[in-house]
């Protein structure tokens, strides 16, 4: 498959995988451009083609980071991530907003899982943590999700 | 494997093992713990998969084609100047000419990238430079929409003709006479005076951009 056909099968979920990053619409399709011509040059040094598909993610994920430069917040650990409901007691959410109200360091996980159909040791590969840390997010994400969208009295009775 | 491990192994998102399988289809509560999870996994698929801008695919795919054709042409014009001394092509450097080719090069992936004009509006902006009928005479326009270019804005056009891809930078607002032409790193251009306005025209073969030029002039 050539670098044209890789875009256009790819460029939906690329898209979709640098607003879950960036959170803004018009900067994810800044994102997918640059990471676009930047992968384009370096596509004939691809020698695992079959990885073609992890490799351009890996490139948005690389071409946000950079263009976040020097305004990056500092790096989230684990364990010093407070999740959205615990901080807010948020309830009843929508899906999509309840995802919105996640840390980026849990819902990219969940992006590149549910999006990109990658399997933990995939994405503990492409965003640096390690399998176990990288299935402990998950987890914790989809506990979050569940307790956001739940309706209040599901969600603990909380007022 | 208990009902404790295969929530935590289903919270993971994880396909379901063969072990999993076993466990679930003797486990009544397991088994309505898989639908819920199913169903959760449905609803958060939909959630992230957040609308695309139209014809997004196809934008970035034409501007990687693009960037290609730019590359291939370089190299190969590269080549014969180098093989044949072909040299005539190089040693013309137009200032507005070399702003066209440089504008090319940096600049028209992400132009491209940025999208089109509709076309009503784009028929509009250039129709006193030169008439988009008169562009699809000449061959197909693959796109067209506005840039800033030497200090104003210009309208961007990528033009398929029969014997190749040439881009037009249409300049209502750059009045010039006469006919000019610069070349440089494999890319060839040519600017000409129109009644209102002038055009570029950029490609990588010279013959090609000399023949749209002389088909706008005419």
């Amino acid at each position: 498959m050539g670098f044209e056909d890789l875009v256009r099968t790819h460029a939906a979920d690329l898209y979709r995988y640098a607003y879950w990053l960036a959170r803004n619409r018009a900067q994810a399709e800044d994102v997918v451009q640059e990471a676009l011509l930047r992968g384009w040059r370096a596509f004939p040094r691809l020698r695992d083609r079959a990885a073609a598909k992890s490799w351009l993610f890996s490139i948005v994920r690389n071409e946000y980071l950079r263009a976040l430069g020097a305004a990056a917040p500092p790096a989230e650990s684990l364990d010093g991530v407070e999740l959205a409901d615990e901080r807010q007691e948020l309830f009843g959410l929508e899906m999509r907003d309840a995802l919105l109200a996640l840390p980026a360091s849990y819902a990219e996980p969940l992006a590149l899982q549910v999006l990109g159909g990658f399997s933990c040791a995939e994405i503990a590969q492409m965003i640096g943590a390690s399998e176990g840390a990288t299935m402990t997010r998950l987890s914790r994400a989809r506990q979050a999700l569940r307790r956001l969208i739940a309706p209040r009295e599901r969600a603990g009775g909380r007022t | 494997m208990n009902c404790l491990d295969y929530r935590r192994q289903l919270l993971t998102g994880a396909d379901e093992t063969d072990a999993m399988r076993v466990h679930r289809l003797q486990c009544a509560g397991c088994t309505a713990e898989w639908q819920e999870h199913a169903a959760f996994e449905g609803e958060l698929r939909n959630a992230l998969e957040i609308p695309v801008p139209q014809g997004f695919a196809e934008r970035m795919a034409t501007a990687q084609a693009t960037q290609r054709r730019r590359f291939l042409g370089t190299a190969a014009t590269a080549l014969v100047a180098a093989g044949t001394g072909g040299y005539a092509w190089l040693a013309r450097k137009d200032p507005l000419a070399l702003a066209c080719i440089d504008w090319v090069m940096k600049e028209e992936a992400k132009s491209i990238m940025m999208g089109a004009m509709p076309r009503a509006e784009a028929e509009v902006a250039i129709a006193s430079t030169v008439p988009l009928g008169r562009l699809e005479s000449l061959g197909q326009v693959k796109h067209i929409g506005p840039c800033p270019f030497n200090g104003a804005t210009a309208y961007h056009v990528v033009l398929a003709v029969p014997q190749g891809k040439v881009t037009l930078l249409v300049m209502p607002s750059s009045p010039m006479p006469g006919y000019r032409h610069a070349a440089k790193e494999g890319m060839h251009a040519a600017v000409i005076g129109m009644k209102s306005g002038s055009v570029g025209i950029v490609g990588s073969d010279a013959a090609v951009v000399d023949s749209v030029a002389g088909a706008l002039r005419a």
